[in-house]
């Protein structure tokens, strides 16, 4: 639909997508619970949320940016500012880090050669720290995408990082 | 009403009151932040922690979250709750820049307060501290996001209650945000709101920025100029200058908060243009010369000619011991009775406001509790702001809010408009069988305290009467249902009690030729009243004009005889309101050059003056009780008014900053106001709205809220423009009664059909709201006068 592709300009949703939310939108009473639905669809896409998705997002939902920035900006899990590839969640919550979890966040450190909060310059990864994934038992844990890697030993990371950047190359 | 013991002592309260309000009742404070009594409680910031000894839930508890239950047993003051507030308070300084030697808040902040009440004094923390990017929020509003404790006042107060849509919070943890989306002005027409609300120096008024210390500012409860409703603010100045304004408390009228004309259009008092001497024919003069030339100049004048030679105007702007003093002038010099008004249309739809209706009016606090508020003919962002507030607190507790008028209206909440012409208005006011009030009738029936709110400007003395009609025909044993008024100007209400019924028009009079000598008291009807021109013309045979103001007007400009008077801000006095209450403001300054004018930012000049300069202006009713002759003081003049005026409230039982009472009723008037004019062919009818910013004279006169002043057009509902081959964007030309004026064409849907609307405002000023119903052609292209 002409009207609908002018809404998304730098093409942030696929077509269907887009239509599918707007047809949503219209049946619920209260629109915004869609905020993150929108907003996770966005990233799957493009890697990040960039202004024009938080925009569009208030555009489909017929709600103003800042309602939508709220939401995006208070979970750290939809990233407002350009990541890696392969953003990495390395849990520092009470399990993880009583076994180990300090260390394992140092090897991943070391072995990228970046902080937290840095991308690699080959654009591949940013470590961020993140509360309880929820697989305590797992102890320590990080996330990549939806995936889930844990127990984790310090010698796991190497190896875990040569497969991601295969995976890249591939 | 539980009776409770706090710290020992023991209170009773009302039902619901909070143990936080408890402890207030008994002068005790409990350090506390996110609890404010417009917003009410969340709980957020736990600083208000107690112990509950005996009660349904006992412990250490929120005193802002825990009602007062009969029996209850709190301390305030053990070690528990002690030590408990001081690590809240040591946790809310974690991050804080410890900068209060530079920041405006400073010597206000209850941010200082409560965390030497919580007993934290010294850092412990190492840490690095959280840092945020500030915003530019526009002209209004600074912003230092450090000092921020995460109590969520501003975000509530601005969204929540307020109902502003670009603010909000953003971020998680201790790096929370208050801000915008981007960068820009803020939006709302109640932004500084949030300077109040906040407790510490986040949000500070920029306009006021590194100004003065609180403690080195002199405020005093006043009441807002700026529009009918009075809206109680506290005005602060220093140096001569009047400074800032902040919102004072009046539960009846505005409640906690204020609009943002009322607070940032206070800078007309230091107009660099204002005249703070008198002048006689260009030269300076003593105010007691001044005086005495004015008064043997009348009595010369009346002699020589009668009582018609010599006429008085009083004003909406004048308070009320003015107006009540130019009537005893009048009287003692033997001339006719004054005008009160130059606008005869708005005095008119005051006085049924003020006779007629005066048994069923509604305070603002009716409206916010009503549970469905029809507006005819009002705008209230346009006419009185702070009623937009009053109506989204009706909204959230569910009333329904429904709008006729032609104006595009937008409200800060749900509202069921629909566009409706002035002819439209009064017929459907009268008619049995019209859909919509059909419609509203049975709603009404049905509501439970239902409130009409009449635009006096729109609807004029007849449409008012007939609003008054469908009241009384609304109100039963059960209920009555009330009408809240919106009228011209801040004592538009209290020049119409102490008018006299005959019906006198200021033109008429003049043209008459008989008129000698013209004394206008605090008004400029060239600016405020319709027919600005004609009245200008008239004034051709006027030998004498005297104008006393404390505005740089364009007719004190021309006046003979210039006589400055006071600001409200810097004089005692009172007005009524748009719902007949009687309000005071106190003197917040003395009338003087402010040191900014006279240093230009340096040092004031190094003479030895006894008297400060440009210091001659004086409160106009003390002008006139020296034109009297008369000694006596405010007090006294005070007591002979309400003598002399029995509607009055006595002014010994009112205080400044107070509710204030409403006036006694009185008999109706029923004016009759003319035969509605006939709709010429093919024209269009004409209306004018005051522009939300500058429309009113004094906020035409503030440089601080010209950034809001909004520039001139002409709107009409597309389909108009269609049928006329109008393209929105275009210049067009608008022919009234009064004059061709060339404008920009914008089309909105919302404007009523046949009808084309412009702002009266410091880019139009040419036509004035509230005049009588008139008509316009529209057309195309620019014509030359
Ligand atoms: S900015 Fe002020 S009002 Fe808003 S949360 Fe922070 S301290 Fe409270
Ligand atoms: S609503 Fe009217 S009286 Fe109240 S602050 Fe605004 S301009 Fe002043
Ligand atoms: S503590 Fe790391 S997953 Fe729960
Ligand atoms: S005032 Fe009670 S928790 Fe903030």
């Amino acid at each position: 639909m002409a009207q609908e592709e002018k809404i998304d300009q730098i093409g942030l949703l696929e077509e269907e997508e887009l239509a599918a939310f707007i047809d949503h939108a219209c049946e619920l009473e209260h629109p915004r619970e869609m905020v993150i639905d929108v907003l996770r669809a966005i990233q799957k896409n493009h890697g990040w949320v960039p202004d024009e998705g938080v925009e569009l997002t208030a555009t489909i939902l017929g709600i103003t940016p800042i309602e939508v920035e709220e939401v995006a900006t208070f979970y750290d899990k939809i990233f407002r500012r350009q990541v890696g590839r392969f953003p990495i969640h390395i849990c520092d919550s009470i399990c993880c880090w009583s076994n180990g979890g300090e260390e394992l966040a140092e090897q991943f450190q070391k072995t990228l050669g970046i902080t937290f909060g840095e991308t690699t310059k080959d654009g591949l990864f940013t470590l961020l720290p993140s509360c309880c994934l929820g697989v305590c038992g797992q102890a320590p844990a990080v996330m990549i995408h939806q995936k889930l890697y844990g127990p984790l030993q310090l010698d796991d990371v190497d190896e875990l990082i040569n497969r991601l950047r295969r995976e890249a190359s591939a | 009403m539980p009776t409770l013991t706090i710290d020992n002592q023991q209170v009773t309260v009302t039902d619901g009151s909070t143990v936080l309000d408890a402890a207030e009742q008994l002068g005790i404070i409990i350090p506390h932040f996110c609890y404010h009594k417009a917003l009410g409680p969340v709980g957020s910031c736990r600083m208000c922690a107690v112990t509950v000894h005996e009660g349904t839930f006992k412990g250490l508890k929120m005193s802002c979250l825990v009602k007062a239950e009969e029996g209850m047993v709190v301390t305030t003051d053990d070690q528990q709750s002690v030590e408990f507030r001081a690590r809240v308070g040591e946790w809310l300084m974690l991050n804080h820049p410890h900068d209060c030697p530079v920041c405006d808040e400073g010597g206000e902040c209850q941010l200082q307060e409560m965390t030497i009440a919580s007993g934290h004094g010294i850092r412990r923390y190492g840490g690095k501290k959280r840092t945020h990017n500030n915003q530019q929020l526009g002209s209004f509003v600074a912003q230092e996001m450090n000092r921020c404790i995460q109590c969520y006042r501003c975000v509530r107060t601005y969204k929540d209650y307020c109902g502003g849509s670009d603010f909000g919070v953003m971020g998680s943890r201790n790096r929370v945000f208050f801000g915008r989306y981007k960068e820009g002005p803020l939006e709302s027409d109640f932004s500084g709101n949030i300077i109040d609300a906040c407790p510490t120096g986040v949000f500070t008024d920029k306009t006021y920025r590194f100004k003065s210390r609180y403690w080195d500012l002199q405020e005093a409860p006043s009441v807002c100029p700026h529009c009918s409703l009075g809206c109680a603010t506290i005005p602060g100045g220093r140096y001569g200058e009047l400074q800032r304004v902040r919102s004072g408390v009046n539960e009846k009228v505005n409640g906690f908060f204020i609009c943002d004309r009322g607070r940032f259009g206070s800078s007309y008092v230091n107009h660099p243009d204002r005249r703070r001497q008198v002048r006689s024919d260009g030269q300076p003069l003593t105010v007691g010369d001044g005086l005495s030339k004015l008064d043997a100049q009348a009595r010369e004048l009346i002699e020589e000619h009668g009582p018609e030679a010599v006429l008085l105007l009083g004003s909406n702007r004048a308070s009320l011991e003015t107006n009540w003093l130019l009537q005893r002038w009048a009287a003692e010099l033997g001339c006719r009775a004054p005008l009160l008004s130059a606008h005869l249309q708005r005095h008119q739809a005051a006085q049924v406001a003020a006779f007629d209706l005066s048994d069923r009016l509604a305070s603002l606090e009716k409206v916010r509790q009503s549970d469905l508020v029809v507006l005819f003919g009002v705008d209230p962002l346009a006419e009185a702001p702070m009623l937009a507030v009053a109506l989204r607190q009706a909204a959230r507790n569910g009333a329904l809010i429904m709008v006729y008028d032609p104006r595009p209206i937008e409200l800060p909440c749900e509202v069921d408009h629909q566009p409706t012409s002035p002819a439209q208005l009064l017929a459907m006011l009268v008619s049995d069988c019209e859909p919509e009030i059909v419609r509203i009738r049975e709603m009404l029936s049905e509501a439970e305290m239902p409130v009409l709110v009449a635009g006096g400007d729109l609807l004029g003395a007849e449409g008012l009467l007939r609003v008054k009609q469908l009241a009384v025909e609304q109100s039963n044993e059960k209920r009555p249902c009330l009408i809240h008024p919106i009228l011209g100007g801040p004592n538009s209400f209290g020049s119409a009690v102490l008018s006299l019924p005959e019906q006198d028009d200021l033109l008429t009079r003049l043209e008459s030729g008989r008129t000698k000598m013209l004394i206008c008291v605090e008004t400029d009807p060239l600016l405020e009243a319709p027919e600005g021109e004609r009245f200008g013309t008239a004034l051709s045979h006027v030998d004498n004009l005297v104008v006393f103001d404390y505005l740089p007007t364009p007719l004190s400009v021309h006046a003979n005889l210039f006589i400055p008077s006071t600001a409200p801000a810097e004089s005692a006095g009172s007005f009524i309101n748009n719902e007949g209450r009687q309000q005071l403001f106190a003197p917040v300054t003395n009338p003087r050059l402010p040191i900014a004018e006279t240093g230009a930012g340096n040092h004031p000049p190094r003479e030895f003056l006894s008297t400060a300069p440009g210091s001659d202006p004086q409160p106009a009713w003390q002008l006139l009780q020296q034109l009297l002759g008369d000694m006596g003081d405010l007090e006294t003049v005070r007591q002979q008014m309400a003598t002399a005026v029995p509607r009055l409230v006595d002014f010994t039982n009112l205080q400044p900053g107070g509710v204030c009472c409403r006036v006694t009723d009185a008999d109706e008037r029923s004016l009759y106001a003319g035969d509605l004019p006939e709709q010429p062919e093919g024209s269009l009818q004409l209306v004018v709205t005051p522009a939300r910013y500058g429309s009113d004279l004094p906020s035409r006169f503030s440089a601080k809220l010209t950034p809001r002043f909004a520039p001139a057009v002409l709107q009409m509902n597309p389909k108009d423009a269609a049928a006329l081959k109008l393209a929105a964007g275009s210049k067009v030309s608008l022919d009234t009664e009064v004059g061709s004026f060339n404008l920009i064409l914008n089309c909105n849907k919302d404007v009523a059909a046949g009808c084309a609307l412009v702002e009266n405002g410091a880019a139009f000023p040419h036509l004035v709201p509230g005049g009588l119903p008139s008509f316009c052609q529209v057309s195309a292209g620019v014509r030359d006068d």
